[in-house]
């Protein structure tokens, strides 16, 4: 394994708005409407960016090349747009070689979801095996559910633990209501051990940032975050995972990011962690190193961890991930913190994981 | 496009042999390539740093079908990337392969392209492309698409059926040059195409591509490591992408002016250094899912004059014994794994500069040109040299 560390820099930020479902906007209208507000911040327009590099997925949007819909909005016709197919926290990290090779100067990261359009339960049992897995009409919620009941098992965390990760994250989201720690265990069960609110709702929205080489950035002279580094790392696929509970590429991938970057954990000041269930976050903080039980636990409360809210705030796949990096970077540029780390999954079970570390400019 | 600031290079590839094949799951088909790219070169996967993944979704119909497949891509543990641009797919992971190894990432990137259409619905998948309301009903799939296309090309260029069935011809006859080319017709003529089933004017059935089951991998190498692995490595001198407009009526006349084609292939030549490309390029692989499309290209990429892609032809220019062969594994209407074809083209300009094609090897590449092609006129671009870059 090699690795460098990154020269990117993030000069803009934009954020669409979240909601259950947004009628009045079209997927194209609804990334424009995170990639204008981050073009505008960046002092720069649509003509200026050469290229983009943009997360989505074709089942959610209901047509193949699914970034069809965006690439126009995100770096116009003729622009050099490549699509990720993950979270977009690895699209940052793609779109950070692009630019560290010389290739790309000034880009746009977007990412967009319109989960409102699709069908959960349809969509997720696409991604088990045909043969052998979709008669048993299984989807994401049923696998979270195996590896909430391997978690709290082990005696590692609990139900309780989680709901109260969730009323963290609804305390501090803007756009879902807040929730007590009781209205999380009384909601409807969906597979045991899990209740409705244990999963992040079903969102429409998007995000985006300009990126930029050290040199572009000089010359813009703008408020800017700059991109360290960024590692991922692929886990087993869920049946093939001796404890699902455990998330051992997630450790690797911050290792790996913190090496790079020349940082220990005891650097960041400001983490982000994006995953759909709130057992996830517990997981991944024990992953990351911050450690586990109670401890982690007040972490998220006292907003330690997930001062955003993250995905259980309001958010969706693909998204989420740059939703946290957005969120981080414009608190680091306001000059709430010096160093970030942003860790976010991607597949059944949190199986792939994706870390991006930023720093405030000096 | 860029020069990178890490040299890089194909070092391997590999193929699957092409075709309908019942007799492996796609998991064994993406395997099977890779395995055929590693042991090559003698490779393990242990050598290789990150994985970059190539598959249109919806074609087979299995939703992260990366993260279900993570074990037979070799990729547990390792960073795993996934694309998804369309008919281009192949070669954007190659482009990502590249761009991972000259920005410093990674020493040794696999990247792997897999489709097995024969479980699918290709039509349908690509009829999703298209607007709901305007365009689906009107140019469903790539047959559709391409027989608009082909249409606006005839009426703008003069170019004739026997010109596009003459490309049908060469295609299918250098396939039986290629052992894992999946259409091999050594005794098709012209009249032949001609007489083939139409399917929408002006497209007949052997004027299009076929529904290929397939898998295609290479690895890229930082120069560091490069020669640990071959001979003659097949260096990367430029890379290059645009997209058009989305929908159709934006760009009406796009086979007879390829705008994306033109933009990605001026700004590869011009880092390359390409002046003549017809003299330059010693062999070309570009994605030409329709005959009408290589002649299309042939002009958009400057190999003669535009509305010159008949005579081109006609004269013999890209046979596999003119001045510049175009295709001489066959192509893309001998061989359609979607989510491999473009990367099939990448790594049969890599072997024609590594000297490994085989039977359908041009006498002394140094320069190859490789193209991918797909929804929304998306337009990859790949220079490939046997000389270092400086």
């Amino acid at each position: 394994m090699s690795g460098a560390a990154s020269d990117t820099w993030i000069v803009g930020l934009g954020e669409a708005r979240t909601a259950p479902t947004l009628q009045d906007v079209s997927i194209n209208e609804l990334a424009w409407e995170a990639v204008a507000p981050a073009l505008a911040d960046a002092g720069v327009v649509l003509a200026d960016v050469t290229g983009a590099v943009t997360a989505s997925q074709d089942f959610w949007d209901g047509r193949t090349i699914s970034s069809m819909n965006v690439n126009e909005v995100a770096c116009g016709a003729y622009g050099s747009e490549a699509k990720v197919a993950a979270d977009c926290a690895q699209a940052i990290g793609y779109a950070c070689a692009r630019i560290d090779d010389g290739d790309q100067h000034l880009n746009v990261v977007v990412a967009h979801a319109k989960e409102s359009e699709g069908d959960a339960h349809t969509i997720e049992l696409a991604a088990f095996d045909p043969y052998y897995e979709r008669q048993i009409d299984p989807d994401e919620t049923i696998i979270a559910a195996f590896q909430a009941s391997s978690l709290y098992a082990r005696g590692a965390a609990s139900a309780e633990h989680s709901a109260r990760v969730v009323a963290a994250a609804r305390k501090r989201s803007k756009v879902l209501e807040a929730v007590s720690v009781e209205d999380v265990l009384a909601s409807a069960p969906t597979a045991t051990p899990l209740r409705v609110l244990d999963r992040a709702p079903l969102m429409d929205t998007a995000s985006a940032m300009v990126i930029c080489s050290g040199g572009q950035r000089r010359k813009l002279d703008r408020p800017a975050v700059q991109i360290v580094a960024t590692a991922t790392r692929a886990g087993a696929y869920w049946r093939e995972r001796d404890d699902l509970a455990a998330v051992p590429q997630a450790a690797e991938a911050v290792r790996d990011a913190l090496e790079w970057a020349g940082w220990s954990l005891a650097d960041v000041d400001l983490i982000e962690l994006a995953a759909p269930f709130a057992h996830q976050h517990l997981m991944l903080g024990e992953a990351v190193g911050l450690g586990g039980g109670e401890a982690l636990v007040e972490r998220f409360e006292h907003g330690e961890v997930n001062d955003s809210g993250g995905w259980l705030a309001g958010s969706a796949g693909s998204v989420a991930g740059l939703h946290s990096v957005v969120s981080a970077a414009r608190r680091l540029r306001d000059g709430n913190g010096h160093r970030a780390l942003i860790c976010a999954t991607s597949g059944l079970a949190a199986q792939s994981y994706h870390v991006v570390l930023l720093e405030a400019a000096t | 496009m860029s020069r990178g600031a890490v040299r890089a290079a194909i070092v391997a590839t590999g193929q699957t042999d092409h075709g309908r094949r019942f007799d492996a799951s796609m998991a064994e088909i993406a395997r099977e390539a890779i395995d055929r790219c590693l042991a090559s070169r003698g490779l393990a996967l242990a050598d290789i740093d990150a994985v970059v993944a190539g598959n249109m979704e919806m074609f087979e119909g299995i939703y992260l079908v990366d993260q279900l497949f993570v074990g037979a891509l070799g990729a547990l543990g390792k960073p795993l990337y996934k694309l998804n641009t369309g008919g281009t797919v192949g070669a954007s992971v190659a482009l990502a392969c590249y761009h991972l190894v000259a920005a410093g990432r990674h020493r040794r990137v696999l990247g792997v392209g897999f489709q097995k259409q024969s479980e699918g619905s290709t039509q349908s998948a690509i009829t999703t492309v298209g607007d709901p309301i305007w365009e689906r009903a009107v140019m469903a799939g790539a047959i559709g698409n391409f027989a608009s296309m082909a249409s606006t090309y005839i009426a703008e260029s003069g170019v004739t059926p026997e010109q596009a069935a003459k490309v049908a011809v060469k295609a299918r006859r250098n396939a039986c040059l290629n052992p894992h080319a999946h259409l091999k017709m050594p005794d098709v003529t012209v009249e032949d195409v001609l007489a083939s089933e139409m399917l929408a004017y002006p497209i007949h059935r052997l004027d299009m591509c076929p529904a290929s089951d397939g898998a295609c991998a290479i690895v890229m190498a930082a120069e560091e490591v490069a020669a640990e692995s071959a001979d003659r490595p097949a260096w990367v001198h430029a890379v290059a992408t645009a997209h058009d407009q989305q929908y159709m009526g934006d760009s009406p006349k796009r086979l007879a002016v390829m705008r994306s084609l033109q933009a990605a292939s001026r700004k590869a030549y011009a880092h390359a250094g390409i002046e003549d490309p017809l003299r330059d390029f010693d062999v070309a692989e570009v994605y030409e899912p329709a005959t009408y499309a290589e002649l299309a290209m042939c002009e958009n990429l400057g190999f003669c004059p535009m509305g010159g892609g008949g005579k081109l032809i006609d004269n013999g220019v890209t046979l596999i014994d003119g001045p510049l062969p175009v295709n001489p594994s066959g192509g893309v209407l001998s061989t359609n794994p979607v989510g491999a074809t473009a990367m099939i083209r990448v790594a049969e300009a890599a072997m024609q500069v590594m000297g490994e094609a085989g039977a359908h090897q041009i006498p002394d590449v140094t320069r190859a040109l490789a193209t991918g092609y797909g929804g929304n006129a998306w337009t990859d671009v790949m220079i490939l040299s046997a000389e270092r870059p400086k």
